[in-house]
């Protein structure tokens, strides 16, 4: 592990607990379009709740899958090169592929000029802001993020 | 050549900001190209205020903005009155007509900041805010050929086309496709065949790197919304696959559709061009998201 890279932890626990109740509650998706009158209200109420909150990405594939990244910092590189702080060993990963930064009470990723691209949920992106559950591929390595605690 | 394609507005009609709509987002249209230091603004909507603000922090200075407006319903302007550098008085925005001394869409604009609807005046804005236009086949602005096409909504609205060395971006919203199909009878009798759009649509996104299409109804929403405007997100899949196109960002998302409903729509769309074969990628465009164009 290079000089300042971030904690790696095996996991194979399943998902964060308790994630699924801080998002979306899917039981009211019919309401919202089938029961206008009743439907829940849109209004960003979560917003408060969400700042600041830890995040992190889970690494699926790839060499040293699986494993978990916290993003404990407020801006992070991965990458092949030994100063990333997530470092990829694989040759489909650039020195210094993808940056991700906190934005908000979110985080946003920005391609590095990468040789085999970002793919954010299979699109290949410049930059993007992310969202609990969205999957991340730099080359053969497959992350997905999440917000909340592990 | 550097070619940036980056969403600031993806939802339609009115602003929807919320837990619900967090993903895609809540600001109506805005897009931004970006051709090597060449600015071009589409389309107006509450989104034009987030790249207003992102302009100033890149500390580009002044900015020069090429605008163009699909039409003028409130969702496509009203983030004009508050996109900063129209406030600075080194700023020069450009706003283009559509055919030889079309000053329609800067009258309009001038408009809404009438002291009834909104308190600083057109005329009191610091930027230079000047009309153009695109003389009757396109024009070359700053390297880069554009290129627009009346579509059918009600007004009516116009698509552009950007492109350079071959890299083609068309954006295309509000746009009723699915009452100009040319095999109309043919598709009402069997949704799954090809919905044959009007070859000019056709020939317009022709071989574009990237589609940018309104799509703001699944199938079944447009059952009880034809006429309003909009298509099918599902014709969008037909028009880019006879297109050649290669990628198609779903935009213009109905304010009544969550996250989940989106991803919904996205993925029948998905399901629909591999059911015809094409090769096209299909995505919803969301807020925040950047694309090179290579």
């Amino acid at each position: 592990m290079g000089k300042g890279m971030a904690k790696k932890s095996r996991t194979g626990e399943g998902p964060a607990k308790g994630l699924e109740e801080d998002i979306t509650d899917p039981t009211h998706e019919d309401e919202f379009t089938e029961d206008l009158p009743t439907c829940e209200s849109n209004v960003g109420v979560l917003f408060r709740e969400r700042e600041r909150r830890p995040a992190f990405l889970e690494m699926l594939e790839g060499p040293g899958a699986p494993c978990v990244y916290m993003l404990e910092r407020v801006e992070m590189v991965v990458g092949r090169g030994a100063e990333a702080d997530i470092q990829v060993d694989s040759t489909e990963v650039s020195r210094r592929h993808m940056r991700i930064g906190r934005a908000g009470t979110s985080h946003q990723i920005q391609d590095l000029e990468s040789r085999n691209g970002v793919l954010l949920n299979g699109v290949r992106i410049h930059s993007a802001s992310l969202h609990e559950g969205d999957t991340l591929q730099l080359g053969n390595a497959v992350f997905v993020y999440h917000e909340g605690q592990r | 050549m550097n070619f940036f394609v980056k969403f600031w507005g993806t939802r339609g009609s009115i602003p929807t900001p919320g837990s619900l709509t967090q993903v895609f987002g809540g600001n109506t249209p805005c897009i931004e190209l970006r051709v090597d230091d060449a600015l071009f603004v589409c389309d107006g909507g509450s989104g034009l205020r987030e790249l207003g603000l992102d302009l100033l922090r890149r500390g580009k200075s002044p900015v020069v903005a090429h605008m163009f407006f699909s039409h003028a319903h409130w969702d496509h302007i009203q983030g004009f009155p508050f996109f900063v550098p129209a406030f600075l008085k080194d700023s020069s925005l450009i706003i283009y007509g559509t055919s030889p001394g079309d000053t329609k869409f800067h009258k309009l604009l001038s408009g809404q900041m009438e002291s009834d609807y909104f308190p600083v005046a057109f005329g009191d804005l610091g930027a230079r805010v000047a009309p153009d236009d695109l003389g009757q086949a396109g024009k070359r602005i700053a390297g880069v050929e554009v290129r627009a096409i009346a579509q059918l909504h009600h007004g009516p609205s116009y698509g552009y086309s950007f492109e350079k060395d071959g890299r083609k971006v068309v954006y295309a919203t509000d746009n009723e496709l699915d009452l100009e199909l040319e095999n109309a009878a043919e598709v009402a009798a069997d949704p799954d065949l090809l919905r044959h759009a009007p070859r000019r649509y056709v020939e317009f996104c022709q071989g574009a790197r990237l589609l940018i299409a309104d799509g703001q109804y699944t199938d079944a929403e447009y059952a009880n919304k034809r006429t309003w405007g909009h298509p099918r997100a599902t014709t969008c899949v037909d028009l880019a696959i006879q297109a050649g196109v290669e990628q198609l960002a779903i935009t213009h998302h109905d304010p009544l559709q969550s996250d989940d409903k989106v991803r919904e729509k996205i993925e029948a769309c998905r399901a629909r061009a591999q059911r015809l074969g094409g090769k096209v990628q299909v995505f919803g465009a969301r807020e925040g998201m950047e694309l090179k164009i290579d």
